[in-house]
């Protein structure tokens, strides 16, 4: 069974078509990228397929869960970074992990929390108030809000911004031990690098419809943004014509 | 006014603009003024019609506009991390000392100057046009109305520049504004002033010189000694004493979704200290109608319905201050049901709101009998109830954005109206059969909680498919 699949999902924001029959499929295990230019769609399908949005029309499955019907029973089961989010300013790191563990119903969350603080190397910032944290140290914080409870499927818009590049290897790095560990990781990023480096698939999404699907392993170094260019150009092209 | 201070006024209020309309819609916004004057048209009919005088609601009027600007005040100088998360980052004019070559003195004279003008043609003219429409009607002279105008507006600059000036005080030492406060009250009891001689309510009542130098220099004394007083305040990253309160509030509130909000409230700029001052206003406030409207009417009101009524209607600042820290929609990537988080919020708010107003409650026991006191201790928390209800209902968890919205306010104003009016009414005929009265109100205040309650059970479920849209 896939970990997610999409069939003709729609979203319509009043006269606007974010979605418009996007289909897809990510299998289990895999490092998953929706590849697009800004405005193509790739946010509104993570806050569907996450139980955040009711789509127009078309169909889902996340973990054998229907998002739409059953939202709690996928946002049980997963993991959600969106894009720049911050934790609550008047919050430390600390609690805020242990609300996370705490409404995730997870046992002994001081563990859980001493653990992804060293795992993403911010336990010296555990008890500081977020607002006083820099982005970098708040996106570790997010991103250690998404994986505390180890879920078997994590959605990460756009994981990289505002960090330093140790960080963003050490976070690239992290990403692939946990899909090695059978756990599947859907990213969303208009980073191609991003995309060719790590994952073990992409789909490359433009206007709202997926356009191209392709396993960037089996491409050249740089080859996956000219066929990036050439997608979202054919595309273009063929609205325009 | 130099040249350059008119182009950072003028800047000033253009920025107020903006963010109003950013955060509320230009059109909805700039139907506001209407919508207050509508109200307040409504509230005065209304209240003439139970045979209150124009004289009262002036009364009432300038209080509740002096409790305004002490909001308001509070608001721009101390709410900067709680616009913060409604908008982002956000860099007012107000901080542009940081980085330009401009005193923050200067920039908070001017921020208060810009205050008192924007609301004063936002807030204070539509008030006192939607009361000068059914005044006049009943006979009141327009240079009257006039008058009213000009010192209701002190008495926003007043609550403006005295929370500004006790928001000072408290950022140096907490403890300083206890003391200042106790100051007050004993110099006013030892020395047999009537407080309202000090204020701009005053000039109203008995135009003369020496009232114009009480309405004009306390706004003036309190702006200044603000602005002299005033020093950004940072966090002192005492990680320690974040992970003690952590630990104190995991012992009074066990579950994360009732701790949270009590954390964000403790941890912004005031602390739980704001409840406490927000509800001490209001006690004041009302301690002072109730006499205005014993001298001006010769009624003598329900203490105890009358407290219990506004302290609980004054839970809305409490609900906003629970609510405003963090994103709504960042419940929706948790398995947790909006359900669940109304009813920590609720807990959270019911512990404070309720407990500040027992605090002053038990002040009370000073001046007002015990009977009264406790009446007034089982109608607060009914009336609290009936607050959070609403506005879940009318707000969800933004509940700033009521402010001008005008469709979501005038609903919010009416809902509000529906439960105050009748114990309005209730406090000021309590001499027509005391018993009776006090136990209707009680009853009123009880189905007012109810709907509360249900109103709190319905606001989960519509809000998730709001924020799913």
């Amino acid at each position: 069974m896939p970990a997610i699949e999409t069939t003709g999902l729609t979203k319509e924001y009043g006269d606007l078509d974010a979605l418009s029959g996007l289909s897809l499929t990510v299998g289990e295990g895999e490092l998953f990228a929706l590849l697009g230019p800004n405005g193509s769609g790739k946010t509104t399908t993570i806050e569907i397929l996450t139980g955040q949005r009711t789509p127009t029309s078309g169909t889902a499955t996340v973990l054998g869960h229907d998002p739409v019907a059953e939202p709690m029973a996928v946002r049980r089961a997963i993991g959600t970074l969106p894009e720049r989010e911050d934790p609550p300013s008047f919050l430390t790191p600390r609690e805020f992990l242990e609300f996370v563990c705490e409404v995730r119903e997870l046992s002994d969350p001081d563990a859980h929390v001493e653990r992804w603080a060293e795992r993403l190397s911010f336990a010296e910032t555990l008890d500081t108030l977020s607002t006083n944290l820099s982005e970098g140290q708040r996106q570790r914080v997010m991103l250690a809000a998404a994986f505390v409870h180890e879920p078997e499927l994590v959605f990460i818009d756009e994981p990289l911004v505002n960090l330093d590049p140790i960080m963003q290897e050490q976070v690239k790095r992290h990403l692939a031990d946990y899909c090695a560990e059978g756990n599947t990781i859907f990213l969303s990023t208009h980073f191609v690098e991003v995309a060719q480096e790590l994952c073990t698939s992409v789909g490359i999404v433009s206007d709202g419809r997926l356009v191209a699907t392709c396993d960037p392993r089996e491409l050249d170094d740089g080859e996956l943004l000219d066929v990036f260019v050439a997608e979202i150009d054919a595309e273009r092209e063929a609205v325009v014509g | 006014m130099t040249a350059s201070n008119r182009t950072l006024l003028s800047w000033m209020v253009r920025e107020e603009w903006r963010l109003h309309s950013e955060l509320f819609g230009g059109r909805r916004f700039a139907g506001f003024p209407l919508a207050i004057g509508a109200l307040t048209a409504l509230g005065t009919a209304l209240l003439a019609a139970t045979g209150t005088q124009s004289a009262a609601v002036l009364a009432g009027l300038h209080a509740l506009v002096a409790l305004f600007g002490l909001q308001v005040g509070t608001i721009g100088l101390v709410g900067r991390d709680a616009l913060r998360d409604v908008l982002g980052d956000v860099t007012l004019l107000l901080f542009s000392a940081r980085t330009l070559p401009l005193s923050m003195k200067r920039l908070l004279g001017l921020f208060l100057v810009k205050e008192v003008l924007y609301y004063s043609g936002l807030f204070v003219t539509p008030v006192l046009a939607g009361f000068g429409v059914v005044a006049v009607g009943r006979g009141m002279a327009p240079a009257t109305v006039a008058l009213a105008w000009l010192t209701v507006t002190l008495a926003f600059a007043l609550g403006a520049t005295a929370s500004l000036a006790l928001a000072a005080l408290a950022a140096r030492n907490a403890l300083a504004v206890g003391v200042a406060l106790a100051a007050g009250v004993v110099a006013v009891v030892a020395t047999g002033t009537d407080p309202v001689a000090l204020t701009p309510y005053r000039l109203f009542t008995d135009p003369s010189v020496a009232a114009v130098v009480t309405a004009v220099v306390p706004p003036l004394a309190l702006g200044g000694l603000g602005i002299a007083l005033f020093e950004p305040t940072e966090d002192d990253g005492d990680d320690g004493r974040h992970r003690r309160l952590d630990r104190l509030l995991v012992a009074v509130a066990p579950d994360g979704l009732t701790r949270r909000p009590l954390l964000a409230v403790a941890r912004s700029a005031g602390s739980v200290w704001k409840v406490l001052f927000s509800m001490g206003v209001l006690f004041g406030v009302t301690a002072l109608v109730l006499r205005q409207v014993t001298a001006a009417t010769g009624i003598e009101p329900g203490v105890g319905i009358a407290f219990g009524t506004l302290l609980g209607l004054g839970g809305f600042t409490t609900y906003s201050w629970v609510t405003q820290f963090g994103d709504p929609r960042e419940y929706l990537r948790y398995p947790v049901s909006y359900d669940a988080v109304f009813r920590g919020a609720l807990r959270a708010y019911l512990l404070l709101s309720v407990g500040a107003s027992l605090l002053y409650l038990a002040v009370a026991l000073l001046w007002y009998p015990l009977a009264e006191v406790a009446l007034g201790a089982v109608v607060q928390p009914l009336v609290a109830l009936y607050v959070f209800g609403v506005t879940a209902a009318v707000t969800g968890l933004s509940p700033n954005e009521l402010l001008f919205d005008t469709p979501r306010f005038a609903l919010f104003g009416a809902a509000l109206a529906a439960l105050a009016t009748p114990l309005v009414v209730a406090a000021l005929a309590v001499r027509v059969d005391p018993l009776l009265v006090r136990v209707v109100a009680v009853a009123i205040a009880l189905v007012g909680a109810v709907v509360g309650l249900v109103l709190t059970r319905r606001a989960g479920p519509r809000w998730t498919s709001v924020f799913r849209e």
